[in-house]
């Protein structure tokens, strides 16, 4: 009894590590699976943009980026040499070119006379021209057009031609958005406008959220959950009145309509419910041991805030530091509103937008634009992410 | 043949040197220009100093937006004042915001004028006098209709000159390629007869005659709505069109119908435009003229204002690879003469100063239209008699400054005057219905029954 109840025993008992095995790498494939998939879906459209950015304008409007790499068949036109441009070789009238422009690398695969027909004629074949003779195109493009009698056109007829041609990929686009008017002048208002309106409602948020944290008052809870109530208000909805009390009190004061100032208190005020929301958390998960044993030392809470809270919190600061940062740079409606978007005060975001033309004709700008104000944001992910990590985990884990 | 070559020549050198400077290609005192002009501006204003503020629609740069601020570069050089120049994609509307929230630009440039008219009433815009009424109707050609376009009711419900044209755009050209058309031995129509017989001419040498694209993103449609415009203006006398304008002749009358009929017997007929009718309201309005330089041609002509233009692909000639001829009128409405189709900008003060009165004052000087007219690449054209047409950077821009110079009659774009519910809204919708489906009768009648409703 006991062999037979234990022969299957056996065999299970080295079954069970092996499929908790296997399970645990069907799992972690799976994972690693869907990880590739979100990572692949989220890089996907930017690999397309950072393509597009380097393409040539004209191949970009003809093709998605995805064709970037193979050949295109593009057909053109030229127009050959005049009257005043032929050559006597013993009695025969001759022009000769190359219908190609200087430093491409198409290769011709058909001519033809008309833009009805552009590839009527094969390289080599003699093409009978209209206004008389006859015309031989190669490979590269190099023509040839003789004549027994000597030309008398004035204007030069065109040949179409089919050619294929290889990708072509520029710089171009960097350049146009890199030497546009101004782009320097915004690169320093959008840094004028970001730092000042990333630092004062962080510094404003973190007293707040101490207080709101450590601070016993009456209405404590009720004022938090107002904060808290600020964060659904659709800051598109207070856009105008808010600039119209700006501007009253600001003209009132002599100051200027529209300023940094503005935008600095705007970009504050709409950021402040997040800020304060984050930070209170954060704080509130600190331990509470500390607080009281400094207070029994005989600590302020403002020396409490300075020496204790504030080094404890900077994940958090961090953290928020980047949210608002990225949103500020990014921005760029409250920026239009509170700034306007003369050319002295526009920001980068403006600045690219307008690159777009008066008709929206310059797109292809963009794709690089995009790259250029990524810059920033990039840097400043870069120097805070160690921070970012951990302050996104601020108080899952609870420290004792 | 080939009319214009040396043109062309010259617009491409012209273009060449665009991008090595703008206001530095102009020097005071040389060339054709009327410097008087600006002197006797100069000695009126020349010690005014102080700050102004613009607010345009204009950002391309190089573009019309480095173009405008040559203009204003000689201001700022004969008065002293300083200027700020500020432009946004959404302008209309954050000129909206900023008049709402009580801190607009001084100078407020739109080429819009109902939404002008609803800042008039608000009370947002200053009245420019009846002595800048008398000057545009003695200085500019049919002078009576631009005047007309930039008075408005203001707050006080009395009707006063609050805007001032300046920039002008002919809508009434036909684009093609002569080279195509040379190959294809066509010829330039003089009559609407005649342009419809070359429609079927070009479809029976198997091409198709038009490229035609109404997409515009929020503003689909209003291609269309200046072809009814044009086809209103040849088919009707011009009293009529002011009355279907002011919607004293009904959109369903049978007149308009007429009219959207025509339009209809062109895009509704798969063979007439590239791509088919379903391809009509889908292509953006900027991409439908570029058919007429693909090999072989998608389209042999296109109906677009003169700005079109700058739409067309780099290092396209004009003269040769690209020309545009005058919509022609009906040979059986000979009394109807040479009617012109146009729109333009208006220029308002939006904030009130000595600096934005005195650049009202520049604008009627012809220097300020001349600097403008001889940038190069641009789409610049003037009504102003006094500026010298000879200025204009190329022979195309000074062909379609004649037309409008010369026009017997001249109308501004209707659905830009009527109330923005209809003009920018359901005139737009109704033309793309009418176009994917609907009858004239039933577009017409729909786009009435919006108005009745206001």
């Amino acid at each position: 009894m006991s062999t037979v109840s234990a022969s299957p025993a056996a065999p299970a008992a080295t079954a069970e590590p092996a499929s908790a095995f296997a399970r645990l790498r069907i799992g972690r494939i799976a994972a690693n699976l869907a990880l590739l998939l979100i990572v692949a879906l989220w890089t996907f459209p930017t690999a397309g943009l950072l393509i597009s950015s380097v393409r040539d304008a004209d191949q970009l409007a003809l093709s998605g980026w995805w064709t970037s790499l193979t050949t295109s068949e593009a057909t053109g036109a030229a127009a050959l040499g005049t009257a005043a441009d032929q050559t006597d070789e013993d009695g025969q009238y001759v022009i000769s070119g190359d219908i190609l422009a200087d430093g491409t690398s198409f290769t011709v695969s058909a001519v033809g006379i008309t833009s009805r027909e552009p590839g009527a004629f094969g390289v080599g074949e003699p093409v009978e021209m209209r206004d008389g003779g006859i015309l031989t195109v190669d490979e590269t493009g190099a023509y040839r057009w003789t004549s027994a009698t000597p030309f008398a056109h004035e204007r030069g007829p065109r040949v179409y031609y089919v050619a294929s041609e290889p990708p072509r990929f520029t710089f171009d686009n960097y350049v146009s958005v890199l030497t546009a008017n101004g782009i320097g002048q915004s690169f320093i208002n959008s840094l004028t406008v970001a730092i000042p309106a990333t630092v004062v409602p962080i510094l404003i948020a973190a007293f707040a959220a101490y207080a709101l944290a450590w601070m016993s008052f009456p209405g404590r809870g009720i004022l938090v959950a107002i904060i808290v109530g600020l964060l659904v208000v659709p800051l598109q909805m207070s856009l105008i009145p808010i600039l119209r009390i700006y501007n009253g009190i600001a003209l009132t004061f002599g100051g200027e309509a529209k300023g940094y100032l503005g935008v600095w208190l705007a970009h504050t005020a709409f950021g402040l419910p997040l800020a304060i929301f984050l930070l209170r958390n954060y704080m509130v998960g600190l331990p509470r041991e500390i607080m009281e044993s400094a207070r029994m030392d005989g600590a302020t809470h403002f020396q409490i805030f300075v020496t204790m809270v504030l080094p404890l919190s900077f994940p958090a600061l961090a953290s928020f530091a980047i949210f608002q940062f990225l949103w500020v740079w990014n921005d760029l409606l409250v920026a239009l509103i509170f700034l306007g978007s003369q050319d002295t005060e526009l920001v980068l975001t403006g600045r690219l937008v307008n690159l777009l033309g008066t008709r929206g004709n310059n797109w292809e700008l963009l794709t690089a634009g995009a790259f250029v104000s990524m810059i920033v944001p990039l840097i400043v992910f870069f120097s805070l992410q160690r921070y970012f990590v951990r302050g996104l985990l601020a108080g899952s884990v609870k420290g004792g | 043949m080939h009319k214009t070559l040396l043109a062309g020549v010259s617009t491409l050198a012209l273009a060449m040197t665009a991008t090595a400077g703008f206001a530095q290609d102009i020097v005071r005192g040389e060339g054709d220009f009327s410097w008087d002009s600006l002197d006797a501006f100069e000695a009126e204003y020349g010690d005014l100093g102080g700050q102004l503020t613009f607010w345009t629609p204009w950002r391309d740069d190089p573009g019309d937006a480095s173009q405008w601020r040559a203009v204003v570069s000689f201001f700022e050089e004969a008065t002293g004042v300083s200027t700020q120049l500020g432009s946004s994609p959404n302008y209309e509307e954050q000129a909206r915001i900023d008049i709402a929230a009580g801190s607009p630009a001084n100078i407020t440039i739109l080429p819009q004028p109902g939404l002008l008219a609803e800042f008039a009433a608000q009370g947002a815009l200053t009245d420019l006098g009846d002595d800048a009424t008398a000057w545009i109707n003695e200085n500019y050609a049919a002078g009576e209709s631009w005047s007309a376009l930039g008075q408005f009711e203001g707050q006080d419900g009395n009707v006063a000159q609050y805007a001032f044209p300046f920039k002008q755009e002919v809508k009434s050209l036909i684009w093609y390629s002569p080279v195509n058309f040379d190959e294809m031995g066509y010829e330039v129509p003089e009559t609407m007869e005649g342009l419809f017989a070359l429609q079927d001419q070009i479809k029976a040498d198997g091409g198709t005659p038009w490229c035609v694209g109404l997409e515009s993103g929020g503003a689909t449609g209003w291609p269309a709505t200046d072809w009814i415009e044009d086809l209103m203006l040849r088919t009707q006398t011009p009293e009529d069109y002011d009355a279907w304008v002011s919607n004293e002749l009904k959109f369903n009358d049978p007149k308009v119908v007429e009219a959207i009929e025509i339009f209809g017997s062109i895009v509704k007929d798969d063979a007439n435009v590239a791509g088919g009718t379903a391809a009509v309201a889908t292509t953006a309005f900027g991409d439908s003229p570029l058919g007429l330089f693909t090999i072989p041609p998608q389209c042999y002509m296109h109906k677009q204002a003169s700005f079109i233009a700058s739409f067309f692909p780099d290092g396209s000639e004009a003269g040769s690879d690209y020309d545009f001829f005058y919509m022609p009128p009906y040979e059986s409405e000979a009394d109807l003469g040479r009617p012109v189709l146009g729109s333009g900008t208006l220029i308002s003060i939006t904030r009130d100063s000595d600096a934005a009165r005195a650049f009202i004052e520049y604008l009627k000087t012809p220097i300020a239209h001349e600097i403008w007219m001889a940038q190069p690449n641009s789409s610049f054209l003037t009504a102003h008699t006094g500026a010298n047409v000879d200025v204009y950077s190329s022979d195309a821009l000074r062909q379609q400054g004649e037309i409008l110079l010369e026009a017997t009659t001249f109308r501004f774009d209707g659905s830009d005057m009527m109330p923005g519910a209809i003009g920018a809204g359901s005139f737009w919708t109704g033309m793309v219905d009418f176009v994917n489906g609907l009858s004239a009768q039933q577009a017409a009648d729909q786009i009435q029954a919006s108005w009745d409703n206001l």
